[in-house]
C-alpha cells in the first residue's frame, strides 16, 4: 500500500449564483491548492475531476474546465460524474500504481442555472421515480418521517442540527448560510415538505474545490504537516429507496469499518448531510458520540455546492489537521438519493 | 402523461414521459464585454499576457495555455475582415428542429489585426463549392438598432449571431494561410 497525503487544498466561497464561469472557479481553487503544495502544475502526474453535466445542462460541460489546469502539452487526466470526493478516491487509487507521485483533484458545481428538484430525479432515476414526481425534497421528507415514526429523532432534533451547523458556519468564510438561530423560532417556521422546513433543506449553491495528493516520500518533502489519508472506502446501498430502511445507512457503516474508523477515536467529523435528519442517521451509522465535534465548517446545511460538497468535507477535515493541529478526523461524502452511496475517509496528522 | 398498452400480448407497457429542463445562466463578465462590443459593431478579443501571447475571441479572462488569469485590461479590438482557415460542409439530415435543407458551410476565420479566430461562422451568398481555405471575407453587420444578444451563449463559443449576419467574400486574392501559422489557436 502506498501512503498518500493531502499536501494542498483550495476552495471558493459558495454562493447562490456565481457570475464567473466554472472554468474560472476551477482555475482559482487549483491554483490555491498548487500554491499551498509548493509545486508547479507541470509536476502533476495525474489529474482527476468530479462534476455533473446535468447541472450545467450541457453534454461534456466538464471538458471546458480542463482549460483551467493547462492541458497543453497533453496531460493524463480523468473525470468521474460524481462528487469530487470520489474523484479523490480515483486519485488515491492512481497513486497506488506507484509510477506517479502527485495527483491534482478538483470538482465544481453550479446548481444555480437549473432547478435542482427537477434535475436530480432525472439524473438519478429517470425511469421509475422521476415520472412519479418524487423530488429530492419529498424523498428527504419521507426519510425524516421514517425517523420520526421509528422514534429515533424528533423535529426538535432536526432544528438543533440546523442551529448548530449554522452557528458553526459563522466563522467559515466559505459558507453561504450562517448565523445564530433559536431552535423554537426555527420550529415555528412553516413546512415545505412535512416534516421538513426550509432550513432543514440545503441552500442552492455554486462552488468549487481542489486538493493535491502526494505519495509518501514526496509528501514528506513537500509539507511540514502532511495530512495522511489512513483510510478511505466507499459503499453503496440498493438503488430503489423503497427497498431499504431509510432510517439507517448501512453503506456508511461498512465504509467506515473498511476505512478503519474503529481503530481509534476521531476528534472531528465533517459529514455530508444536506438534509438535517441525515446528520442524525450518519452519527448513528458512524457511532459518533458526544466527544466528536461535528461539522465545525457548518456542513452541507451551510453550503451545498452539489458535486463539491463531499470534497469540501475532505478539505475542511484536512484544515483541522493542518491548521488546527488535530490528529485524527473523518470526512464523509454522499451521492445518490437519500444517502444511497457513501464515502468515508480518515485523515491523520504526522 | 398517459399509459398506452402495448399491442403485443406479453410485451412491455410503454409510457410517454416528455421531459424539459430550463436553464438560465448569467453571462460572465468577459462575455458581457464581448456582447456589448458586438452591439457596438466591434469584435473584441483578449491577448494573453503570458508566454503564448495568443489572442482569444471572445475574451475568457484566463489563458488555457499559460494557465493564468487575464483581465479586461488585456482586451484588444480585432478586425472585422479575415481569412478562412478551415471549413466544414454540413449536409443536413432532417430531424425535428433542423431548419436547414441544403448543404451549408461553417468556417473558421482568422481575423485581421492582432489575431484571434472565430469558429462556426456562416458565409453569405456563396455556393459551398466555392468556399475554400485562404478566401478573404468581411463581416456583414446587422444594422445598428437591430443588433441583440439573444443568441449569445453564456460560454461564448464564438457566437457572433445577433451582431453579425455572416461573412461575405471580399473578392481579394486568396491569402497563403501558412503565413497565419501560430496566430490562431
Amino acid at each position: 500500500m502506498v501512503d498518500v497525503a493531502i499536501v494542498g487544498y483550495g476552495q471558493v466561497p459558495s454562493v447562490r449564483c456565481t457570475e464567473i464561469t466554472e472554468t474560472q472557479m476551477v482555475l482559482d481553487v487549483t491554483q490555491q491548492a498548487l500554491r499551498m503544495a509548493g509545486i508547479d502544475r507541470h509536476d502533476i502526474g495525474f489529474t482527476v475531476s468530479g462534476s455533473c453535466d446535468y447541472l450545467a445542462g450541457q453534454a461534456f460541460a466538464f471538458v471546458q474546465t480542463i482549460e483551467a489546469i493547462g492541458a497543453w502539452p497533453p496531460i493524463s487526466e480523468s473525470h468521474v460524474e460524481m462528487d469530487g470526493a470520489w474523484a479523490m478516491y480515483e486519485g488515491w487509487t492512481r497513486l497506488q500504481e506507484g509510477d506517479v507521485d502527485l495527483v491534482l483533484v478538483y470538482s465544481h458545481g453550479r446548481s444555480s442555472p437549473g432547478t435542482p428538484w427537477q434535475v436530480w430525479p432525472l439524473q438519478l432515476d429517470p425511469y421509475h421515480l422521476a415520472p412519479l414526481g418524487l423530488d429530492p425534497w419529498s424523498l428527504a421528507a419521507l426519510q425524516a418521517r421514517a425517523l420520526l415514526d421509528a422514534g429515533v429523532a424528533s423535529e426538535r432534533d432536526f432544528a438543533e442540527v440546523v442551529a448548530r451547523n449554522r452557528a458553526n458556519a459563522v466563522d467559515n468564510e466559505y459558507a453561504q448560510v450562517s448565523g445564530k438561530f433559536d431552535v423554537d423560532a426555527l420550529l415555528a417556521e412553516p413546512y415545505v415538505r412535512n416534516p421538513l422546513r426550509r432550513h432543514d433543506l440545503p441552500p442552492i449553491s455554486d462552488g468549487a474545490a481542489a486538493v493535491v495528493l502526494a505519495s509518501r516520500d514526496r509528501a514528506a518533502a513537500l509539507a511540514e504537516r502532511p495530512v495522511w489519508i489512513t483510510g478511505i472506502d466507499h459503499r453503496i446501498d440498493i438503488h430503489q429507496p423503497g427497498m431499504r430502511d431509510l432510517t439507517r445507512s448501512e453503506s456508511t457503516t461498512r465504509a467506515a469499518q473498511a476505512a478503519g474508523l474503529a481503530d481509534r477515536p476521531v476528534q472531528v467529523a465533517e459529514l455530508s448531510a444536506p438534509f438535517s435528519p441525515q446528520e442524525v442517521i450518519l452519527r448513528d451509522a458512524l457511532a459518533l458520540d458526544g466527544s466528536v465535534e461535528i461539522n465545525p465548517s457548518g456542513g452541507a446545511l451551510a453550503a451545498n455546492p452539489v458535486m463539491v460538497t463531499g470534497l469540501v468535507r475532505v478539505v475542511e477535515a484536512a484544515r483541522q489537521v493542518r491548521e488546527r493541529g488535530r490528529d485524527r478526523v473523518l470526512a464523509h461524502a454522499t451521492a445518490g438519493q437519500a444517502l444511497q452511496q457513501n464515502l468515508v475517509c480518515i485523515l491523520e496528522g504526522p | 402523461m398517459s399509459a398506452a398498452k402495448d399491442t403485443r400480448d406479453d410485451g412491455p407497457r410503454i409510457m410517454p414521459f416528455p421531459v424539459a429542463l430550463h436553464y438560465e445562466m448569467p453571462a460572465a463578465p468577459a462575455i458581457t464585454r464581448y456582447g456589448e462590443a458586438l452591439i457596438d459593431g466591434r469584435i473584441i478579443g483578449q491577448r494573453c499576457t503570458g508566454d503564448c501571447g495568443l489572442v482569444y475571441v471572445p475574451p475568457r479572462d484566463y489563458c488555457p495555455i499559460d494557465v493564468i488569469e487575464l483581465t479586461a485590461a488585456d482586451d484588444v479590438e480585432l478586425g472585422d475582415h479575415g481569412t478562412i482557415v478551415n471549413f466544414t460542409v454540413v449536409t443536413p439530415v432532417q430531424y425535428p428542429g433542423q431548419e436547414e435543407t441544403e448543404p451549408f458551410a461553417r468556417v473558421s476565420i482568422a481575423l485581421d489585426g492582432p489575431g484571434g479566430m472565430l469558429q462556426l461562422q456562416d458565409v453569405l451568398d456563396t455556393p459551398v463549392s466555392e468556399v475554400r481555405v485562404g478566401m478573404r471575407v468581411a463581416a456583414v453587420w446587422r444594422p445598428e438598432g437591430e443588433r441583440n444578444l439573444d443568441e449569445l451563449a453564456a460560454g461564448g463559443w464564438s457566437s457572433t449571431g445577433g451582431g453579425i449576419e455572416g461573412w461575405m467574400p471580399t473578392g481579394e486574392p486568396d491569402l497563403d494561410v501558412s503565413r497565419l501559422a501560430g496566430k490562431g489557436f
